[in-house]
């Protein structure tokens, strides 16, 4: 006990000196943010869109789409192309945008959504853009947590209304209708709930006169095991209800009050949609949650006075609690769409409607109407955004938001490898890692159905891979074929229901056994056909969060999403198949050390950890049987702050490895474990990815490239091959760190160093491919790992003064290469093409296009030498084969060999070429000199004789790249582009086509060099009678192009390059 | 004296402004790291030779030479053959052999106005209200984890250029740009490193551009910065045809 204290005032001791420990480094975001990530989409089935506006900027359509974790994207072409612009804020759910009636630079941004759904992320408060989303400021309501929607006074723009529904599993004052008159600089609630679970569900005003507004407030409350829309039934009182105010939000009048009369049905109310007709501002919808069978679409033609009951079908009336949007046509008081599973439309004022959802995904949330054109609809679904250029009809698809919200993400050992992965509402898909030409839509496959949650490869069979929908539904599915076949483990004799989470863990441990939990362990080693059921129940059973049937307060609303006391996460030790550990949803951390037979739950052992915490992620170590860490995730109680322990001992005690008040931002979800360093660790939490270099002392935001700031990381892979890590993001896709080797080598020592070099993989020389086509603009094209030779170092301070220059040696010592050099604080990469200098080509009137790179050079090993003003550090780099090609080393000397040839033909070429113009040009030049005619005619005749040799070599017909004129610098140009181009053996005909070649060259030399002969002499002879200068016998120039001063061909070529 | 006068202007109004003040002294700094508005101000004409390297092995040499006031000729070289841009204080031509063009044309009202920006021979945050820019000191960011101030550039003609001032060194150390070509937001942004001495001044020898958002980058390293050669207008004047 005594022994145990003291180690916790150790621990607590050194965790508080944290960074700060004497002598030690400060690891911050910038130390590992040099280290890129990029994003690999996908837009293909891209992600939920919550709320959008539009507006014409003259003749162009600016668009802003507001995604429901993925934040803000801008488009001033209509939807032809997007750029995120909220990706400094910190949080990227979205609930509401509005765009300033009168200033389209001015954005209006709720953070949070509010389509409540279990998963749903949450926000921060109200933003503001005054330059059209290039710079934010949060403006306030910063505990709202989720917002509704923004309404901007037209006439008054100062004047703004927030809808604020308020947190979701707690508690708050912080909701309900707020107003502010001084352009957000101050707020006022104007509209305060009834209790304290009750907010702003929707709001509407009357445009013409804006001081008249409906607010829809709506009474919720979710837990991990229920939720209520309404009170916790259809009787039960709720705080739900419609109001109007009509001098600006100061006074409200209760327009559901039950002792009115007015038409629409007694309360208790759930959430209510409002809609105010923008060409008749009398005319207001509203969709009202009541007791069946009153629930339904109303319609008041007198500004709320007296209401009249009218649709009610399925769609009007199905889960307000995710839709709850109604939207009049800006010119017709008639036709009004309700977005929901479906998106329905009425062209008779609310009597009947369409389903109008056509080929779009569905659960639709938001739509815009053009005020110009009717016809042209833009709405927002769980499956992205969608265009409609026939008034809804038919829909053409956004393919360039990369919003995809990913549960889960795995990888395989393809080379490029793959990774696969489940998604809100979008299936189970297998993307690609790499493509030629970059990764598009078409390199995602989908595979499965349903939500999309845990899916993996099958090793032990690369035809199959396991995927699941909601609900634990497993199933098996052949790639190729994409036939599925359900092997769900199923309840025994009157055993009911197993209880699979919504998001039901799969586990694949060595050898391919397979893993999923109920509130039972199954395993199966025969992919499927049986299942050990290697666990009594090891939740909590507490039957007072098993009453998913009576879950959705007014309506019952009972999907799987609730299902509670299940097994949330899976982990076989990597050291030891029969070494499990399980974490389940109501709090309990359980773990066998004999494959099953006893079970040990240690969640006792935890301690500072609040009751029944939602085990998000368990993860064994790689290095220690004993090790393994936990994520914990009490969001669902209200707490949005990390939690993370990791034991030692297999459980018997655990220490905190985030601390409270620490750095560390949002609800966890998944801590890796390095495969290589024990000490490295990430962190996924609803707001971001962390990364710790000392066990978990320290946490660093992982702010490289343009990952966003604040998107939830549900989970995360690292390949072991490549060392990559690959990120699932829920609201911006999967996003890969390429060969996070060098943050393995990230140690104090280093740290401590002014410069270091960090080593990295290999450097493979991939295979050179081509691949994709055309995509428009309008497509989402993912970046590749760099096909270069990556170099990464280490500087403590940014480097400004003076040189830093870094150059690449081969074995023998000669400088190959020059990088460009980066001179970020913290972590560097810089890129190296592992070419030669192109050849030296000889001045033609085009482009030689295939000699616009050099060969690449003979794999090996290289020295990379960096100087840094006088300071010279050197890293030996290891090039490689890629091991995919088809070819020897001994093909690929013997392709470099002949390409080296051809390179030197080119070289020379371009020395005839000089030898050839400089006397070409000396006797132009004595031309010019002489008013003698027919010395005159003499040399022009001279001149037009070496002239011919010269248009052997080269061609010299003017006119653009076509001219359809081929010399001899043109035909080796093209041998060479294409032995540099594919770099196995060449073929017989290449070899011979560069002999050749070389002995045209040695053809035209040999005539120059007889015309010099039997010429030179008697030209310098005339000219010392006309009194003029000789012409000396041509040499080659000196001045031969080094490494760093050549050519060039495959990047593109700017049109201009700008120094400053 | 023209060029004390103008200080003497810039500073009066700066004081007048509430970051005014702040982006004098800012700026201040700046002419004192790289060597003082006399030494600037004692360059007439300058030539850059350079280097240009795209991704995947591509190089080719650039070269710039730039006369007062508002004279310049850029060169871009490959394979021997040299597309030029230049600007001689009234018109912007080019030669573009790589499109099949050896004889000089002139330059689109996109590509002039590009190019008269590049002639602002001390770049625009000098003599700025004289040039018509505007400058507002919007704060301090953190940049790749070194401290820097950030100005906002609004260039006469519209651009609009974020200058991204190292804390310590007060020397821009990022710039990003916004034009509008053809009514469409184009956005890029350049990194400056390597600040080495040449005719008394320190100037920036690396360049690092790209689009705004892109891994995509090539850099511009300069060689040789050469001081006062001998620059005769003929060089940035556009020739005739022949």
């Amino acid at each position: 006990m005594m022994r145990k204290t003291l180690y916790f005032v150790v621990v607590a001791l050194v965790v508080t000196m944290g960074a700060n420990v004497f002598g030690q480094v400060k690891v911050d975001s910038e130390t590992i943010s040099g280290l890129g990530a990029r994003n690999i989409g996908s837009a293909a089935m891209s992600g939920r869109i919550s709320a959008l506006d539009g507006r014409w900027e003259g003749d162009r359509l600016s668009l802003y789409i507001g995604t429901a974790s993925g934040g803000v994207w801008k488009s001033q072409n209509g939807g032809t192309t997007f750029k995120p612009v909220f990706d400094k804020a910190g949080v990227q759910s979205i609930g509401a945008v509005t765009i300033d009636p009168k200033n389209p630079k001015v954005i209006w941004v709720g953070t949070g959504e509010s389509w409540m759904r279990n998963s749903v992320s949450v926000g921060d408060g109200v933003y503001r853009s005054i330059d059209g989303g290039d710079n934010w400021t949060n403006l306030g309501l910063k505990e709202s947590e989720h917002i509704n929607k923004i309404i901007v006074d037209p006439k008054n723009t100062d004047t703004v209304y927030v809808c604020a529904t308020g947190k979701l599993f707690s508690d708050s004052d912080d909701r309900g209708v707020y107003r502010t008159t001084n352009g957000g600089q101050s707020w006022t609630k104007i509209l305060r709930g009834a209790n304290a679970s009750t907010g702003c569900g929707n709001l509407a005003v009357d445009p013409n006169d804006p001081k008249t507004l409906y607010a829809g407030m709506w009474d919720f409350r979710r837990q991990g095991w229920t939720f209520r829309s309404g009170g916790e039934n259809e009787t039960a009182a709720s705080g739900s209800g419609l109001f109007k105010s009509t001098d600006g939000g100061n006074t409200w009048k209760e327009l559901s009050d039950n002792s009115m009369t007015n038409g629409l049905p007694a309360k208790p109310w759930g959430r209510t949609a409002l809609a105010v007709a923008p060409s008749n501002p009398k005319v207001v919808y509203a969709t009202v949650e009541a007791a069946m069978p009153n629930n339904g679409l109303y319609r008041s033609d007198d500004a709320g006075k007296t209401w009249k009951a009218l649709d009610r079908s399925q769609m009007m009336i199905w889960r307000p609690f995710y839709f709850s949007n109604l939207i009049v046509d800006p010119k017709d008081e008639n036709k009004v769409f309700k977005a929901g599973g479906s998106l329905i439309l009425s062209n008779d004022g609310g009597r009947s409607f369409s389903n109008v959802s056509g080929g779009a995904h569905g659960d639709f949330h938001d739509v815009w109407i053009d005020p110009a054109n009717s016809s042209h609809v833009i709405t927002g679904d769980d499956g992205g955004l969608w265009y409609s250029f026939d008034s809804a009809n038919r829909w053409w698809k956004a393919d360039n938001l990369p919003v995809s919200q990913f549960y889960h993400v795995s990888v395989d050992n393809d080379r490029p490898y793959h990774v696969y992965g489940g998604l809100q509402d979008n299936s189970s898909w297998i993307g690609s890692s790499e493509f030629p030409g970059g990764i598009t839509s078409h390199q995602w496959e989908n595979m499965y159905g349903g939500d999309g949650f845990w899916m993996f490869a099958d090793p032990s069979d690369p035809d199959y891979v396991y995927a699941e929908s909601q609900g634990g539904y497993i199933g098996r599915i052949n790639r190729k074929t994409h036939e599925s076949r359900g092997i769900q483990p199923l309840p025994k004799y009157n055993e009911g229901k197993l209880r699979y989470n919504w998001n039901a863990p799969i586990h694949v441990g060595k050898g391919g056994t397979l893993y999923l939990g109920s509130q039972f362990l199954f395993r199966s080693r025969d992919h499927g056909q049986t299942w050990d059921r290697m666990s009594p129940d090891l939740t909590t059973n507490d039957p007072n969060k098993q009453k998913q049937e009576e879950s959705g307060g007014l309506i019952v609303d009972n999907s799987s999403a609730e299902m509670h006391t299940t097994i949330f996460a899976i982990c076989e030790s990597p050291l030891d198949p029969n070494l499990v550990w399980v974490g389940t949803d109501d709090g309990n951390v359980q773990v066998t050390r004999d494959g099953g037979r006893t079970w040990a739950n240690v969640t006792g052992n935890i301690h500072g950890l609040a009751k029944n915490a939602w085990v998000t992620g368990v993860e064994a170590s790689h290095f220690t049987p004993g090790t393994a860490y936990a994520t914990f995730d009490l969001h669902t109680f209200g707490d949005m702050t990390p939690h993370a322990y990791k034991t030692t001992d297999f459980g018997k005690t655990w220490n905190p490895i985030v601390m409270p008040g620490g750095n560390v931002r949002g609800y966890a979800h998944v801590v890796k474990e390095d495969l290589k360093n024990k000490d490295l660790l990430f962190m996924g939490t609803e707001f971001g990815l962390w990364i710790s270099l000392d066990g978990g002392r320290v946490w660093s935001q992982y702010k490289g490239g343009d990952f966003p700031n604040g998107v939830a990381v549900r989970d995360m892979a690292i390949q072991p091959r490549d060392n990559d890590l690959v990120i699932a993001t829920h609201g911006r896709g999967i996003w890969i760190i390429d060969d996070i080797t060098p943050l393995r080598a990230l140690t104090q020592d280093t740290l401590a160093k002014d410069v270091a070099f960090l080593q990295a993989e290999p450097s493979v020389q991939k295979i050179q491919a081509g691949g994709g086509w055309a995509n428009g603009d309008a497509a989402f094209v993912a970046d590749n790992k760099p096909d270069d030779a990556v170099i990464t170092y280490y500087q403590k301070k940014r480097h400004i003064f003076g040189d830093l220059k870094i150059e690449v040696l081969d074995a023998k010592g000669n400088v190959v290469g020059n990088i460009p050099t980066s001179k970020r604080k913290g972590l560097n990469r810089v890129k190296w093409g592992m070419r030669m200098p192109a050849p030296r080509v000889p001045p033609a009137a085009s482009i030689a296009g295939g000699a616009t790179i050099g060969p690449r050079l003979m794999p090996g090993l290289y020295i990379v030498r960096m100087t840094k003003d006088k300071q010279v550090y050197t890293t030996p780099l290891k090039v490689t084969l890629d091991p995919r090609v088809k070819f020897t080393a001994i093909d690929r000397k013997a392709n470099f060999d002949l390409s080296m040839k051809v390179y030197d033909l080119l070289g020379q070429m371009t020395d005839d070429v000089q030898r050839i113009n400089d006397v070409r040009l000396a006797l132009d030049d004595r031309l010019s000199k002489t008013s003698d005619t027919n010395f005159q005619t003499r040399l022009k005749g001279w001149s037009g004789q070496v002239d011919a040799l010269r248009r052997k070599i080269v061609a010299t017909k003017e006119g653009g790249a076509i001219t359809g004129e081929e010399r001899l610098r043109d035909f080796a140009s093209n041998l060479y582009g294409d032995l540099v181009g594919y770099e196995g053996a060449p073929s017989a005909t290449q070899t011979a086509r560069a002999d050749a070649l070389s002995r045209e060259l040695g053809d035209v030399r040999k005539s120059f060099d007889d015309w010099l002969a039997k010429n030179l002499a008697t030209i310098n002879a005339e000219l010392t009678q006309y009194k003029m200068d000789p012409i000396p016998m041509p040499t080659v120039s000196a001045a031969k192009p080094s490494a760093a001063s050549s050519a060039a061909g495959a990047a593109e070529m700017p049109a201009r390059f700008r120094f400053w | 004296m023209r060029k004390v006068l103008l200080f003497a202007v810039m500073t009066a109004v700066c004081a007048l402004g509430v970051h005014g003040q702040t982006v004098d002294e800012l700026l201040s700094k700046y002419v004192k790291t790289i060597g003082g508005a006399d030494k600037l101000a004692a360059i007439k004409t300058m030539r850059i030779t350079g280097k240009f390297m795209g991704g995947g092995g591509f190089e080719a040499t650039v070269l710039q030479e730039a006369k007062r006031p508002n004279m310049i000729r850029e060169e871009f070289g490959l394979q021997g053959m040299s597309q030029v841009n230049a600007y001689d204080g009234k018109q912007g031509w080019k030669i573009d052999p790589f499109q099949g063009k050896k004889d000089a044309e002139t330059l689109g009202e996109d590509e002039l106005k590009s190019i008269v920006e590049d002639s602002d021979f001390d770049g625009p945050l000098f003599d700025w209200k004289a040039k018509g820019n505007k400058i507002e000191y919007e704060g301090k960011e953190d940049f790749e984890g070194s401290d820097v101030y950030k100005l906002k550039v609004t260039l006469a003609n519209g651009t609009v250029k974020h200058y991204f001032l190292d804390a310590d060194y007060y020397v821009p150390i990022k710039i990003e740009t916004k034009q509008t070509i053809r009514g469409t937001e184009v956005e890029f942004e350049t990194i400056l490193g390597d600040y080495k001495e040449a005719g008394g001044v320190y100037f920036p020898f690396s360049y690092e551009s790209g689009r705004k958002g892109s891994p995509n980058r090539s850099t511009i390293t300069y060689e040789k910065i050469e001081i006062n050669p001998v620059l005769d207008d003929s060089r940035f004047t556009m020739p005739k045809g022949k």
